[in-house]
């Protein structure tokens, strides 16, 4: 009697920490966000009042305001166009990769696997930071280049919207080779010979069995790296110029700079709606879609 | 009959170190059922995966119907793989597996009237709309079987295509496989380790041992007439005796038995095989005189196997195996452990081994 309790809460614990750390902090932020914002510490007031009897002292203006000013759901747009960019460029770099270690021989496999994680080892500030050596005017890639006469002038690689996508695909690109490695991993070689054997060439054969048959490593690794990126601050920041403003960026300058937390709050509110509820309708649709096809 | 239709050239292949194959050459004839029996390590899978062009070979050629097929892709070769796994595609259901490979050259209507009529042939038309999952093993096998018999391949290759199914449903399949074989008239080679499938399937066969073939011929004639000691012993139970040359004739030193063999020898010394089957046993009691050669033993072992009673019955200082047919219901006629009996066979079965 006394296990099977223990199993019920040991099952729920995650619920536990989803509740925790998300459901609480999204509600206070909630709050934060309908509040009316004053100059003081913390800069908004309460919402509930017991000066004159009960009163309750809230404000929907924020909400008002960030969806009435394209300059927020602008930049919002901007960092969705960034995150499904960087993930295409992820899939595209990363599927061959993950498919390529999945079928090498063991030996080779854990090296390769090991080459993947390396990067987390160290810092991710850092690494973002050597992006800025290796692509700023005076910096290592120019230098190449301009030895080699390739071009004669420095060319302006740093601080643009290119620069903020290949800081974005080379730190998550280990974020979508690991899932989709571990779907390949079992993936059943035979399969590609017996659709050979039955006539399709390579080209064939990758769309009518390797990609359906991946569909839920794509999947993983796709949304790992899509939500972080669309949140994405530091890579923007320093690696962006002011050619796009991201989501991530706009934030923080709301919170930080312009201490409007209640307005801060309206847009991280917001930003977690517009991009949760879609993809936990997504995720409903489609467990439902591979248990009917038992993928 | 086409005796050159599948033509395996010299073919020797290495993976590494390892060599795996050496040299082989095999003619196969249009139509045939031809086994590849070996222990695992010999060399048979790769000889296939090389017929299907997974592998390519080292050196050599492969000739299909008088096509060159050495260095064709998979995908061009008009011959079909079955896998040992059967390598049914997960995501589609019956239907689509079994269109997997057509779709593309023919309209819809068509696809539909192929796959209907070889559900028809293999008669799993009541599958069609369920999911590989929920197939048992030899529904599985059907499929896989029908994906490459709908493309009417010119040779179709079998891996170990009955090692997936249990003993009283094998025996089943066999039979079927062999009635479709005969029906359809595409040859088909297939790989194999258990000797008593590739005895019952092939029209011929090859034993392959350590990357070389040893033999190739019809199921009775390797077993009945083995070459070599290899053969001898890995096909069915094999006793087998070392005699050497003694004044005109052979002497077993174990048996203490002289043998008059029909055939000159170049060497002295050599071994004989005499299979359990063809050694009569008789109670001591009631001998009758024979023209057989007849020798005392002693029963050591003795186990009852339902149509058949094996012994193990020493001669002198050898232990031979008899398998003794149990024509009697009455458990009284079987003998008993210890018991002398006398044993005798024709000297037509005793067959000399010169490899």
């Amino acid at each position: 009697m006394k296990n099977k309790l223990f199993e019920k809460y040991f099952v729920f614990s995650p619920y536990f920490w989803l509740v925790l750390f998300f459901f609480i902090p999204l509600a206070i932020i909630f709050k934060i966000s309908i509040s009316v914002s004053e100059w003081g510490m913390p800069p908004y007031q309460d919402i509930f009042l017991f000066d004159n009897g009960f009163k309750i002292n809230t404000s929907f203006e924020n909400y008002v305001y960030i969806f009435s000013d394209y300059y927020y759901i602008g930049s919002f747009v901007n960092s969705l166009i960034l995150a499904l960019i960087s993930t295409i460029f992820c899939l595209v770099i990363g599927f061959p990769l993950a498919f390529y270690i999945a079928t090498s021989n063991i030996g080779l496999r854990n090296i390769l696997l090991v080459l993947v994680v390396i990067p987390f080892w160290s810092s991710f500030l850092l690494r973002v930071y050597a992006w800025k050596i290796i692509l700023q005017n005076n910096g290592i890639l120019n230098v190449i280049l301009l030895n080699l006469g390739i071009t004669s002038e420095p060319l302006q690689l740093l601080y643009n919207q290119y620069a903020v996508i290949m800081g974005i695909v080379y730190t998550y690109l280990p974020l979508m080779i690991l899932p989709l490695y571990g779907y390949l991993n079992k993936f059943d070689l035979n399969l590609i010979e017996a659709s050979k054997d039955l006539g399709l060439n390579r080209f064939k054969t990758f769309f009518k069995v390797i990609l359906p048959l991946s569909v839920p490593g794509i999947v993983a690794g796709s949304l790992l790296v899509f939500i972080p990126v669309v949140g994405e601050f530091i890579i923007p920041e320093m690696l962006g110029g002011s050619d796009r403003l991201y989501y991530g960026k706009i934030l923080w300058e709301e919170f930080f700079v312009n201490r409007n937390w209640p307005g801060a709050s309206a847009l991280a509110f917001s930003g977690i709606i517009i991009l949760v509820l879609p993809i936990v309708i997504f995720q409903i649709l489609y467990s439902r879609w591979s248990q009917k096809n038992e993928i | 009959m086409d005796n050159n239709f599948l033509v395996i050239e010299n073919i020797s292949k290495s993976f590494g170190d390892n060599k795996v194959l050496e040299n082989i050459n095999l003619n196969i004839s249009k139509s045939e059922f031809f086994g590849l029996l070996g222990s695992s390590g010999s060399g048979k899978t790769t000889l296939l995966r090389i017929l299907g062009g997974f592998e390519k070979p080292d050196t050599g050629r492969v000739i299909l119907d008088g096509m060159d097929i050495t260095n064709l892709e998979p995908f061009d070769r008009p011959l079909n793989y079955m896998f040992q796994s059967y390598a049914l595609f997960p995501h589609l259901n019956v239907f689509n597996n079994l269109a997997f490979g057509i779709k593309e050259n023919f309209t819809q209507k068509e696809t539909e009237i192929n796959v209907r009529n070889i559900a028809e042939l293999l008669s799993i038309e009541h599958l069609l709309k369920r999911r590989i999952k929920q197939l048992s093993g030899g529904e599985q096998q059907r499929v896989a079987l029908g994906r490459c018999l709908i493309k009417k391949p010119k040779l179709l290759l079998l891996d170990e295509p009955l090692a997936a199914l249990d003993k009283k449903l094998r025996s089943k399949t066999q039979l079927e496989l062999t009635t479709l074989q005969k029906k359809l008239k595409i040859t088909f080679v297939f790989v194999t380790h258990d000797q008593e499938e590739a005895m019952s399937l092939s029209d011929r066969m090859a034993i392959m041992n350590n990357g070389l073939i040893l033999e190739c011929s019809s199921p009775e004639e390797i077993y009945e007439n083995p070459k070599s000691l290899y053969t001898a012993n890995f096909i069915g139970i094999a006793n087998i005796i070392e005699i050497y040359k003694k004044d005109k004739n052979f002497y077993s030193d174990n048996l203490g038995i002289n043998f008059k063999l029909n055939k000159e020898l170049k060497n002295t010394k050599t071994n004989i095989l005499l299979r359990p089957e063809k050694i009569k046993i008789q109670s001591i009691n009631n001998l009758k005189t024979s023209s057989f050669n007849s020798f005392c033993g002693e029963i050591l072992e003795k186990s009852y196997l339902g149509s058949f009673t094996r012994y193990e019955i020493k001669i002198n200082n050898m232990i031979i195996s008899v398998l003794d047919q149990n024509f009697n219901s009455n458990s009284n006629y079987n003998f008993l452990k210890g018991e002398k009996v006398i044993c005798s066979w024709e000297s037509e079965s005793i067959k000399i081994l010169e490899d």
